[in-house]
């Protein structure tokens, strides 16, 4: 999808925004409640619908609009067999076919549907153990992720079966409500599976917002971390260090569900390698090679170094969608309860990027993400029981929350949390546990007027 | 630089803020009922009835696929085929001014439309022995199923293929494509018809009246034009300008019927249909807001959308020789969508954020 806006338009609506408070009592517009609206500071987007999550940084300038362009039609193109004409070199084995088959209008992906197979889902794999930089271990013969298709002729790593158990709950008030708790299993290898293989499903994030986040100076992120939990509020805060393959030491995660992506960059490229079987200059080989699929070609990189970091410059250009109705009384009081919930512990608001002379776009923004990026103990539902460089089997980055309100109308659906477990954000705030078990419990405490403001809340982000 | 944008964004404030607190005949005028009326009108005019004929297309091809593969394939059955398969890329491609809701978020475009195609599995696939069931097709990758590797078995490279070319795998293949294609724009079809369970037709014309979808009118009105903006920017800049700049005939979309520039042209009718409200029937459209608050800017719109019509009518040859022999032509036309495309942005949408709440 593409879309260029323009300034005229982020004047206006701030015009617009601005007006509301100009007609309410003057000492409403506080520096802070102002910038509220608008999530991604300066490179917020006012398209509330199916683009929302698709629209480029207002104030790019046209040569820097181009590359977005180039990295936006890179990241809609279908890779097929090679050898062809047209994008070659998908597979031999993979998860899906383009970058936009999983992250569906830049956003959010879901689990299949009874009798559907993977599309936005995936599986990581590993043994017990590390490799050579403190990361998952590969399980021999499958490699540290689960390709579940295959190019024709050539066996999937194994099929992916996924089963839901219903468990009833009920609210302190009474009303009753129900949580789906899934099991995974891994059906028809193309060659024997390791004993005790660890597997970790993840479903394909939303990708806006991520240069802002990448901006976060360190030292903020980890002004935040406690993680011997020394303030004793039950809530640690732990950074997750990962292998940074362009730099070749360890460097902070700040992507994927356990923050173990130091880098846009990175992660795309990982992306383009392992859910593609595209190889580039992050990740030059094949997922396959050293396995039965392997065909041997290795010889060039199938996407350019040029249009790697063209589509990485697209995702971290992505703009944030402003908030609606966020003066609203109702979702002022569904704020007050997120603050009064502990919700804001690990969904930290507020962040300003730092300095950066050499990508002005994402310098110096004040943004509201709602995730502090380090990795918290979710408890024991939520556990893969995979560690993922220092984050646990328990322990899963704080998601960012920033225009989740508008996952069903770009998207389609409510489904949240690592593997799209929850079918609406009240399940997904009752999945919390571990850390976030007291925050759960006063939300499980709130009469059903609150939970409906909270959710308010969470909706006009 | 920094300081200028600021004192731009503090004017936009003031004027604006200024608007909205003087008194209210000064205010735009929100007609809710007639919103609500388009947005219904839209909704029957457009999405029913461009996808009930989708889907009858595709119903009629599949029809006709297996027709071809009944006592020997004729050539009048191969042609009556391609024109039924030319029918329903009409619709298609005029529904992509609308590419929201069930379309997109259900997986519905990838699945149909997908380019590429990876020739090299749809020959290997062909070469085997795999008996392609239903469930076998619905399984397959996006780029082997749907209406381009159609468009390859009934056209053939060359667009010239004769009915006693086709193979006994082709037949099979295609008649499990077309049962493939039939099925998936029925889901479709009856994603947008209010008896259906979670229809988006009650979410759309319920919109800032309940819809689970739509918070208020306006963000229907912001979905509509943004989507119209969205198919002008992928027709001039990508569908056009990618294969244009890089001079290769090989990136073109749909080489094989040679129908990229009818396909272009109807993304752009398809513009037109939805801010006239009107495929078949007319019925209440932007137009009708439009008309009543700024005819200079319905004037404006409905010759920008003639004339990108226009500038794609006036390349004379199919669009893989186009990009080659006709540039002043094909720039031309681009240059044309990427003005409508500015007009619908900068001018449309601007308009219904003053009309629509």
């Amino acid at each position: 999808m593409r879309k260029d806006k323009i300034i005229v338009r982020l004047f206006m609506i701030i015009g617009i925004i601005v007006s509301v408070y100009a007609c309410v009592e003057p000492d409403a517009l506080q520096d802070s409640d102002y910038s509220e609206w608008l999530s991604g500071g300066s490179q917020t987007v006012f398209d509330n619908g199916v683009g929302a999550f698709s629209t480029a940084f207002p104030n790019l300038t046209s040569a820097r609009e181009h590359v977005h362009g180039i990295g936006d039609g890179a990241f809609g193109q279908t890779f097929v067999t090679a050898p062809a004409p047209i994008n070659p070199g998908l597979g031999p084995i993979f998860n899906n076919v383009s970058c936009t088959s999983c992250h569906v209008n830049d956003g959010r992906g879901k689990p299949p549907g009874a009798g559907e197979q993977l599309s936005s889902l995936l599986i990581r794999i590993s043994i017990p153990g590390t490799d050579a930089h403190g990361g998952p271990n590969p399980v021999p013969g499958f490699g540290g992720q689960l390709q579940q298709r295959g190019i024709f002729g050539v066996a999937p790593e194994a099929l992916v079966k996924i089963e839901y158990t219903e468990k009833q709950y009920t609210f302190a008030d009474g009303e009753a409500y129900s949580l789906r708790f899934p099991t995974y299993s891994l059906q028809n290898p193309y060659t024997a599976l390791p004993a005790g293989v660890m597997i970790s499903p993840r479903i394909a994030p939303p990708v806006f917002g991520l240069g802002l986040l990448e901006a976060i100076d360190e030292a903020d992120i980890l002004a935040n971390a406690d993680v011997e939990d020394m303030n004793d509020d039950g809530i640690s805060g732990k950074p997750n260090y990962a292998w940074n393959v362009v730099e070749g030491k360890m460097t902070l995660g700040k992507f994927g569900w356990k923050a173990a992506n130091p880098s846009v960059l990175q992660q795309s490229a990982g992306a383009y390698n392992e859910d593609m079987g595209i190889t580039n200059f992050i990740f030059p080989h094949e997922t396959a090679m050293g396995q039965s699929q392997y065909d041997g070609r290795d010889d060039e990189y199938e996407v350019s170094d040029s249009l790697l970091h063209s589509v990485a410059f697209y995702i971290r250009t992505l703009g944030v969608p402003a908030r609606r109705s966020a003066d609203d009384a109702v979702v002022l009081q569904g704020k007050k309860l997120f603050v009064e919930g502990k919700c804001a512990q690990c969904h930290v608001p507020r962040f300003r990027t730092k300095t950066d002379v050499a990508f002005p776009e994402i310098s110096n923004q004040v943004i509201f993400p709602y995730t502090d990026v380090l990795v918290h103990d979710m408890g024991e539902d939520l556990a893969d029981n995979r560690p993922d460089f220092d984050a646990n089997g328990r322990e899963w980055r704080t998601a960012p929350l920033w225009g989740i309100g508008l996952t069903r109308i770009v998207n389609g659906h409510q489904n949240f949390l690592h593997d799209g477990r929850a079918r609406t954000l009240l399940e997904a705030i009752m999945w919390h546990g571990g850390e976030a078990e007291q925050s759960k419990d006063f939300v499980s405490n709130l009469s059903k007027t609150d939970r409906d403001k909270l959710v308010k809340f969470l909706e006009s982000l | 630089m920094k300081k200028s944008y600021i004192n731009l964004l503090l004017s936009g404030a003031v004027v604006v803020s200024l608007a909205n607190c003087s008194s209210d005949e000064s205010t735009p005028a929100v007609n809710t009922e007639l919103n609500a009326q388009v947005l219904t009108e839209f909704s029957t005019n457009l999405p029913q009835t461009v996808y009930g004929s989708l889907a009858s297309k595709t119903s009629t091809l599949y029809d006709q696929v297996v027709a071809l593969s009944t006592d020997g394939a004729t050539d009048a059955e191969l042609n009556a085929a391609r024109t039924t398969w030319k029918q329903a890329r009409e619709a298609w491609e005029q529904s992509e001014a609308f590419l929201f809701g069930p379309v997109s978020t259900e997986d519905i475009d990838p699945r149909i439309d997908t380019w590429p195609v990876n020739f090299q599995d749809l020959d290997a696939q062909l070469a085997s022995e795999n008996e392609f069931t239903e469930a076998y097709i619905d399984d397959l990758d996006d780029a082997l199923k749907g209406f381009h590797p159609i468009e390859y078995l009934i056209f053939g490279e060359n667009g010239d293929k004769a009915a006693d070319e086709l193979s006994a795998r082709d037949l099979e293949y295609l008649t499990g494509l077309a049962k493939n294609l039939k099925t998936l724009t029925a889901d479709l079809n009856a994603s947008w018809q209010p008896s259906t369970s979670n229809s988006y037709y009650t979410a759309f014309v319920n919109a800032g009246n309940g819809s689970a979808v739509y918070p208020t009118q306006l963000s229907a009105y912001e979905e509509l034009v943004n989507a119209m903006v969205g198919i002008c920017e992928e027709v001039s800049d990508g569908k056009i300008k990618e294969p244009f700049v890089a001079k290769d005939p090989s990136l073109e979309e749909s080489p094989f019927a040679k129908n990229s520039i009818i396909d272009f042209t109807n993304n752009i009718k398809g513009v037109q249909a939805v801010y006239l409200g009107k495929y078949t029937a007319d019925g209440k459209g932007l137009e009708d807001v439009v008309r009543a608050h700024n005819l200079q800017l319905d004037s404006d719109l409905k010759l920008k959308m003639a004339s990108a019509i226009a500038a794609l009518d006036n390349i004379k040859v199919p669009f893989g020789e186009a990009i080659i022999d006709k540039p002043l032509q094909v720039q031309a036309a681009i240059d044309a969508i990427a003005e409508l495309k500015e007009i619908l942005d900068q001018q449309l949408l601007p308009f219904v954020q003053q009309h629509a709440k």
